[in-house]
Formats: C-alpha cells, sequence, structure tokens
C-alpha cells in the first residue's frame, strides 16, 4: 500500500460488479450515506470509483449536482450568451492543447474541443471578474471526458469556488502562498527532498505550479490521476500538497 | 581539472501565448517538433551545452514561462536571475509583435539592478504567406532597443541553433570584457570550475548522508 492509500491494481470482473452495485446504492440514497456514512464512502473512493460511474459520483461528491440543481438553467443562459471576445481569444488559442491524443479532443472543432469551449466561456461569464486562466483548460477536459458539458461546468465551478479557491485569479496569490505552505512541508515530511531542494535552490512554485494548478492531470500516469481525483473530490484540496509530499518523499526513499 | 562547460547562462523565453515558445525550445533541445504543446502552467526548465569555439562550451539552462498574463507574478521572479532572453513574437499574429514594448517594459521593471542581453525573435517563419509582420518594421524596432532580430522556424528548424548561439556568443563576449560578471547570489552566469565545486563538497560534509542522488 502506498502512502496515500491508494493501491493501483487490477480489479477482476466480479470485484468490479460488486463494487458498482455498492456504489449504485449509495448514489441512490446520498443524503442518508453521506450524514451517516461518509467514512464508508471515504473508503469506497479510496479503492477506486467503478470508472463507470466515476462521472456521476464526481458530481455528487463535489456539490457540482446540487449546484446544478440551484441553478436550474443557468448553464443554458450563458452558454447562449456571446463571450467577451478577450477571453474568447485565449479559450480557442487553447481548446486543440488540451489532451490532444486523446479521441475525445484529437479533432479541431469536433464534439470535445466545441463542450470545453463551451465550458470555459461559459465560466467566464459566471465570474466575468476571474475571467479565463489557461490551467482551467486541462481540468475541464478531464471533467468532460467523465459528464456532459452541463455537469462539468458546474464541478468546475466547485473546484474554482470551493476546492481550490483563488487558485485561477488575477495575481495567482493561492498558489504562491501554497507553493510556501508545500516548502515547510516538505522540511516536516520529507527532509531528504527538501534539503536536496533547497541546495539547488528549486523554488516549489517551479515545479508545483503545473502540478496544483492542474490538479496532476498532466503529471501523473493516467490511471493514478483518476484515483488522486476520487480522493480529492472525496476528502477535499488536502489531497493536493499530499500527492506532492508522497511524490517527493517517495523519490527520495532509501533503496528507490 | 578540465571543466565540462566554461560557463553557465540561464536563459529566459518569455512572448505572448501561443507564439511557440515551448516548440522553440523543445526544437533545439530534443532537436523534434511538437506538432501540439500543452500550454505552459508557471515555467518549465530545459538546458543544452553549446560549443562556441572548439572545446570551449557553454551550458545553458533555459526557462521556459507561460504566456498568459495571469502568470507573470510567477515568470516574472525568473527575470531577474537571467543573463539572456530570447522574446518572441509570432510574425503571423500582428498583437504578438505589437505586445513586445509592453514586454520589455515588464522585464525592465523586475530584472533590476541586472540587465538582460536580448535577442528579438520573429517565430514561425516557415508560414510567410500568412504574415503579419514585414523583417523590416521587426529590425527597426530591435534596433531601436538595441536587439538583434532573427527570425525562426521551429517546424521546419530554420535558424534556431543560431538564435541560442548567437545569443550564447554575444554574451560570452561581455562576459570576456568584463561588462557582465559573476556575482555571488546572482544565478546568470555561473563558472564551471569554481564556485560550484568547492560549494557543493563543503555542503556534502554537512549535509544529510542519507541523500542517494
Amino acid at each position: 500500500m502506498s502512502p496515500l492509500g491508494i493501491r493501483l491494481e487490477e480489479v477482476s470482473l466480479e470485484v468490479l460488479r460488486q463494487r458498482e452495485s455498492k456504489w449504485l446504492d449509495m448514489l441512490n440514497n446520498w443524503d442518508k450515506w453521506m450524514a451517516k456514512k461518509h467514512k464508508k464512502i471515504r473508503l469506497r473512493c479510496q479503492k477506486g470509483i467503478p470508472p463507470s460511474l466515476r462521472g456521476r459520483a464526481w458530481q455528487y461528491l463535489s456539490g457540482g449536482k446540487v449546484k446544478l440543481e440551484q441553478n436550474a438553467g443557468r448553464f443554458d443562459e450563458l452558454d447562449l450568451s456571446p463571450g467577451d471576445p478577450k477571453w474568447v481569444d485565449v479559450i480557442e488559442r487553447d481548446l486543440h492543447r488540451q489532451f490532444p491524443f486523446h479521441e475525445m479532443f484529437v479533432s479541431r472543432g469536433g464534439h470535445g474541443q466545441q463542450d470545453l469551449f463551451r465550458v470555459l466561456k461559459a465560466y467566464t461569464l459566471y465570474r466575468p471578474e476571474e475571467g479565463y486562466c489557461q490551467a482551467q483548460a486541462p481540468v475541464a477536459a478531464v471533467l468532460l471526458m467523465h459528464m456532459p458539458a452541463e455537469q462539468a461546468f458546474w464541478c468546475l465551478v466547485q473546484i474554482c469556488e470551493k476546492y481550490l479557491p483563488g487558485y485561477y485569479s488575477e495575481k495567482l496569490e493561492a498558489i504562491q502562498l501554497d507553493g510556501e505552505i508545500l516548502f515547510s512541508l516538505l522540511q516536516r515530511f520529507a527532509p531528504v527532498a527538501y534539503k536536496h531542494l533547497s541546495k539547488q535552490k528549486l523554488d516549489p512554485i517551479l515545479y508545483m505550479t503545473e502540478w496544483f494548478m492542474c490538479a496532476f492531470s498532466r503529471t501523473l500516469p493516467w490511471s493514478s490521476v483518476l484515483r488522486v481525483w476520487d480522493m480529492f473530490f472525496c476528502e477535499g484540496s488536502a489531497w493536493v500538497p499530499r500527492v506532492a509530499l508522497c511524490s517527493w518523499g517517495g523519490a527520495f526513499q532509501p533503496g528507490t | 581539472m578540465e571543466a565540462i562547460w566554461l560557463y553557465q547562462f540561464r536563459l529566459i523565453v518569455i512572448g505572448d501565448s501561443t507564439v511557440g515558445k515551448s516548440c522553440l525550445i523543445r526544437r533545439f533541445t530534443e532537436g523534434r517538433f511538437a506538432q501540439v504543446s500543452d500550454p505552459t502552467v508557471g515555467v518549465d526548465f530545459f538546458s543544452r551545452l553549446v560549443e562556441i569555439e572548439p572545446g570551449k562550451r557553454i551550458k545553458l539552462q533555459i526557462w521556459d514561462t507561460a504566456g498568459q498574463e495571469r502568470f507573470r507574478s510567477i515568470t516574472r521572479a525568473y527575470y531577474r536571475n537571467s543573463v539572456g532572453g530570447l522574446l518572441l513574437f509570432d510574425i503571423t499574429n500582428r498583437r504578438s509583435f505589437q505586445n513586445v514594448h509592453e514586454w520589455l517594459e515588464e522585464t525592465k521593471v523586475h530584472v533590476q539592478p541586472y540587465q538582460i542581453v536580448f535577442v528579438l525573435v520573429g517565430h514561425k517563419c516557415d508560414l510567410d504567406t500568412q504574415r503579419q509582420v514585414t523583417r523590416h518594421e521587426a529590425e527597426k524596432l530591435a534596433a531601436a532597443y538595441g536587439m538583434k532580430y532573427i527570425e525562426t522556424s521551429a517546424r521546419d528548424a530554420i535558424n534556431v541553433e543560431k538564435a541560442f548561439t548567437d545569443l550564447t556568443r554575444d554574451i560570452y563576449e561581455l562576459v570576456k570584457r568584463g561588462e557582465i560578471s559573476i556575482q555571488e547570489g546572482w544565478e546568470g552566469v555561473k563558472s564551471g570550475f569554481v564556485p560550484n565545486v568547492v560549494h557543493s563538497s563543503e555542503e556534502v560534509v554537512k549535509s544529510d548522508r542519507r541523500c542517494l542522488c
């Protein structure tokens, strides 16, 4: 078992079916489970959400589902409004550069890229004072691989406002602050890595900006990305520095 | 003792989003062209040795930066420790050329008390039919700021080597003439011989022996 409690292993079809039915039961009685058996939800997230239910589970876990219900029709409104040309221009330049080898995003102007545009543009209208940050695109793309545009939009809203507040806004102060926090966590929990990085004068901001702002979606092997995101949605943003600490700690462990 | 490299120069590559900064650096350091490249988030780092005279090698540390304005609060911290810079615009994107002035102002403010030797790079010159900036006006702008101008293409590998090695040579000349010197607490130029070696051996004695790297 890795320090994160995530075990990356092949699951037999039988086990997978069992897990799917357990998850179906949870999702169908979500409020009850959340109120009374949160620990169990956590444990099941740790084992990995079954791929067939991952998109739905992420919407429940993040609160994107509730947000959508509270704001019915809002996405359609935003979707129909023309975007600020300043943002539209920047977003359009990034559409073909997100997971370009994924079948959803491979063709220029294809459905994946169109939906990505809709989600990102809608966000610039939803939070005009924040606009668009280039690191939001891979995050939105991962969401779109798992759910339709409207659902992905509300999950993105939750990530930007609840999970990683301030990460994408104007001065990027939150990410710089988290870089400093990560560095002091490293000192405490991964001292060997900390010493090495300090000696080489590698500021955390150099390597953690992409890790944190893209929630590791461009950094880790794909199967790990999904498992990290399962836990991220379940337990919140503490998972982001945790993954960073384990990566550095693991890299500097004697004998590895 | 012979050093692998004489000096290490730290270069920074800046310019608007999508002008091709990462592709240019990849072509130079990895010798290949990526059809698509992820938008750079924050800063990225590359290095390569360059032989400027037979037997004289310079190690280049190249810092790639995000072009989106939002990232400047992060990228500007890297200007200060750079001795040279490639300021890119895309010859098929007039706006990116108009922003050159703003980039220079931005660096000037944040590089004090040091200076960066810049070269102006008109990138994507393989797309000549879509050109929106003439060579003449780019040369004029470069001259006004005391920069050299060069046109490059990462796709067709045009002038990529030249852009980096010419800049390296120019900096080397300035170092030789004493106009740029190695300074404590500044990473722009480092010698391949003395300070690093002494430094690290001192630290090895003090540092944790479990470090396996």
